[in-house]
């Protein structure tokens, strides 16, 4: 993946121009946008004058509510709990000799040792900025080498001879792919071309680049390509915090029929794709966002525009039992087991964080 | 005898319809140790373990109450083991003071419960209920203050709980149905999730509540119904059952007042193997049934 960013600090000018590219709602890519999100936050720690982590919880609030306005990425959102997180954590480990970290998250053992957990953040610490800021670097080197480290992991993915369907274009399935082929792993590949955008075309064009044999299929074809596949290989726009995925439309039913044939559905996903919401299918209106139908029906099909109603929605919700393994940065994890992951990069009370900047 | 009769006297003070047997079980034992005479550990430590036999076998013995004492017996040890060098009566005053804060931690997680659940309440969903269960009551009285919903509630035979419930919902001005226990499999098409208490949750993340539970979890499953449970933590409990044979009988066949039902061949629980569970609502946070196996094992 190309770092369209370097590490260094954002000067005033591109902080400016990030923070209205979030306000337009302009679309980054996910990691782009996680990236820059952790820059921006990084910059505005440094730059202002703070001395409890409470001040700088409520500096990262301020901040993020303009971070959030127009945004349909959530690892923006994911990043702001991760910086919030970091601020917590480091108030209880800096300053104090005491190295153990304090457990942040709700437990029977906690309930068992009555404890209280009602922590204002406003005792000052020595060394607080510092150590937040270092951990942001370490972040921000995170998110750097997710995809990297996800990819290399390919070989044990994908076997010789092996045909592979994947959906729509997601940069990290490229990379993953082309890995696999420089080290020298022949397979096929076949692409739901994703209609309307058809963003499959994009990936398809990528990897006959790279010499892997490709295949395009209509979404309608995803059935009946199934049964000759050997595994499915996908990107995801956001994993659910119950374990189910926010992933581009058509991916249920990808997820389906791979299930129907009992292929084993892969799905790559870095961290910062993990987001503590729970949002349900049922739920349509809050969890999908729908596009112009443009593509669907063109505003000059004449007069049967005025008869039909048209939805053009982004994202499919993929149950959690459907998916066979999360390929992270940090493992392979099986769907039941995301809830542990979320302890371990979320504070609770930061998961609800709409709620969190109204309160 | 004259222990037991205290004890007794206690339990019945602390208990009350709107208490959780497990939260009644624990006041007792922070009221004993707070009345007590016990001089050394030892001897609080087997005066506690005697209450709780004699709390066992003077009620229709709940897992509530197992495992909240059980997790009352563990936050005692814990206690002892932090304050070797100070004597007993530091001890004492120590256990008292953290002995109330999780007493009152364990009172609050009804609401917390609440407020956690009820984000998953939609408007204009309808909820399919089982039985009388306070922490349920709880959350959908949270949901109702922002939300318009519709509630279909069980009779539950044989004691008739979910009448109550269903009152008691009405009260609440939240629109409410109450049907068959039959009619499970004619309702299911039109819900969106089921919403169960439990009375136990057990190690393989499944649940043990009120009978008729498991077929409600069956049938929902059937017709791809998220189920969700709202249980406190200390209920947990470290059962691990393979099969309904496996629950202790103790467990499943408390006092009928129902002539006509044969009691020792009805059971009145049932447990519902994880699998058919979506989520948990818990006072320690929304979990996947595979967590609670997790919670327990931190704990050992």
């Amino acid at each position: 993946m190309e770092l369209l960013a370097s590490q260094e600090d954002m000067s005033q000018d591109e902080a400016l121009r990030f923070l209205r590219k979030m306000e337009q709602s302009d679309q980054l890519g996910s990691f782009e946008a996680a990236y820059q999100t952790v820059k921006y936050l990084r910059q505005k720690i440094s730059d202002s004058q703070w001395g409890k982590a409470r001040e700088a919880l409520d500096l990262v609030k301020e901040q993020s509510a303009r971070l959030l306005k127009g945004q349909r990425e959530s690892s923006v959102g994911n990043m702001i709990r991760r910086v919030m997180k970091i601020i917590k954590d480091e108030h209880f480990s800096s300053g104090k000799e005491k190295t153990d970290e304090r457990d942040t998250q709700e437990s029977l053992q906690k309930l068992l040792l009555a404890d209280d957990d009602e922590e204002e953040y406003n005792q000052p610490k020595e060394n607080l900025k510092e150590s937040v800021i270092d951990s942001m670097c370490e972040l921000l080197s995170e998110l750097e080498t997710s995809a990297e480290i996800v990819c290399a992991n390919s070989l044990e993915h994908i076997q010789n001879n092996e045909v592979i369907m994947t959906l729509g274009n997601s940069r990290l399935v490229e990379q993953f792919f082309k890995t696999a082929v420089n080290k020298k792993r022949k397979f096929q590949v076949i692409i739901v071309e994703s209609f309307p955008n058809y963003r499959g075309h994009e990936l398809a064009k990528a990897l006959t680049e790279a010499d892997i044999k490709t295949t395009v299929v209509s979404d309608a074809a995803v059935f009946a390509m199934m049964s000759r596949c050997n595994k499915v290989i996908i990107g995801t726009n956001s994993v659910m915090a119950d374990g189910g995925l926010k992933a581009s439309s058509g991916t249920h039913t990808l997820a389906l029929a791979a299930k129907h044939y009992s292929v084993p559905l892969i799905v790559l996903a870095p961290m910062y794709k993990l987001t503590p919401q729970y949002l349900s299918s049922y739920d349509q209106d809050k969890f999908n966002q729908t596009i112009s139908p443009h593509h669907v029906l063109p505003y000059n099909s004449g007069e049967i525009i005025n008869r039909v109603s048209v939805s053009c929605p982004l994202y499919d919700y993929v149950p959690p039992d459907l998916v066979s393994t999360y390929a992270t940065n940090i493992g392979g994890y099986a769907p039941p087991y995301i809830y542990r992951l979320l302890a371990d990069l979320y504070h609770p009370d930061d998961y609800n964080l709409k709620q969190e900047l109204n309160s | 005898m004259l222990f037991e009769e205290n004890v007794r006297r206690v339990l019945n003070e602390k208990s009350g319809p709107e208490i959780s047997e497990g939260i009644a079980a624990v006041r007792t034992l922070l009221e004993l140790i707070n009345s007590g005479d016990a001089t050394t550990f030892s001897e609080l430590v087997t005066k506690l373990r005697t209450a709780v036999k004699i709390m066992r076998e003077c009620t229709n013995e709940s897992i509530s109450m197992t495992s909240g004492c059980e997790l009352f017996m563990r936050f005692i040890s814990n206690i002892r083991d932090e304050g070797r060098d100070e004597s007993f009566e530091q001890c004492k005053t120590l256990m008292l003071e953290r002995g109330n804060k999780f007493v009152k931690k364990v009172d609050s997680s009804r609401l917390r419960i609440a407020k956690l659940g009820s984000q998953h309440i939609k408007e204009n969903s309808k909820i399919l209920v089982h039985s009388r269960s306070r922490v349920v009551l709880e959350l959908l009285k949270e949901a109702s203050k922002d939300k318009q919903f519709k509630v279909f509630v069980t009779e539950s035979r044989p004691d008739g709980s979910g009448r109550d419930m269903a009152q008691e919902l009405k009260k609440h001005k939240i629109e409410v149905e109450c049907i068959l226990d039959a009619a499970i499999g004619y309702v299911m098409e039109t819900i969106d999730l089921v919403l169960v208490g439990a009375e136990g949750v057990l190690a393989s993340g499944g649940i043990v509540n009120k009978i008729g539970t498991f077929s409600i979890a069956m049938a929902a499953k059937a017709f791809n119904r998220p189920v969700y449970v709202a249980a406190e933590s200390f209920k947990f409990s470290n059962l691990y059952p393979l099969n309904q044979k496996d629950l202790p009988n103790k467990h499943k066949y408390e006092s009928l007042t129902e002539e006509t039902i044969d009691r020792k061949k009805h059971p009145l629980i049932d447990y519902t193997p994880p699998e058919y569970l979506t989520l948990l609502f818990t006072d320690i946070g929304i979990l996947t049934p595979t967590a609670v196996s997790d919670e327990l094992i931190k704990l050992a």
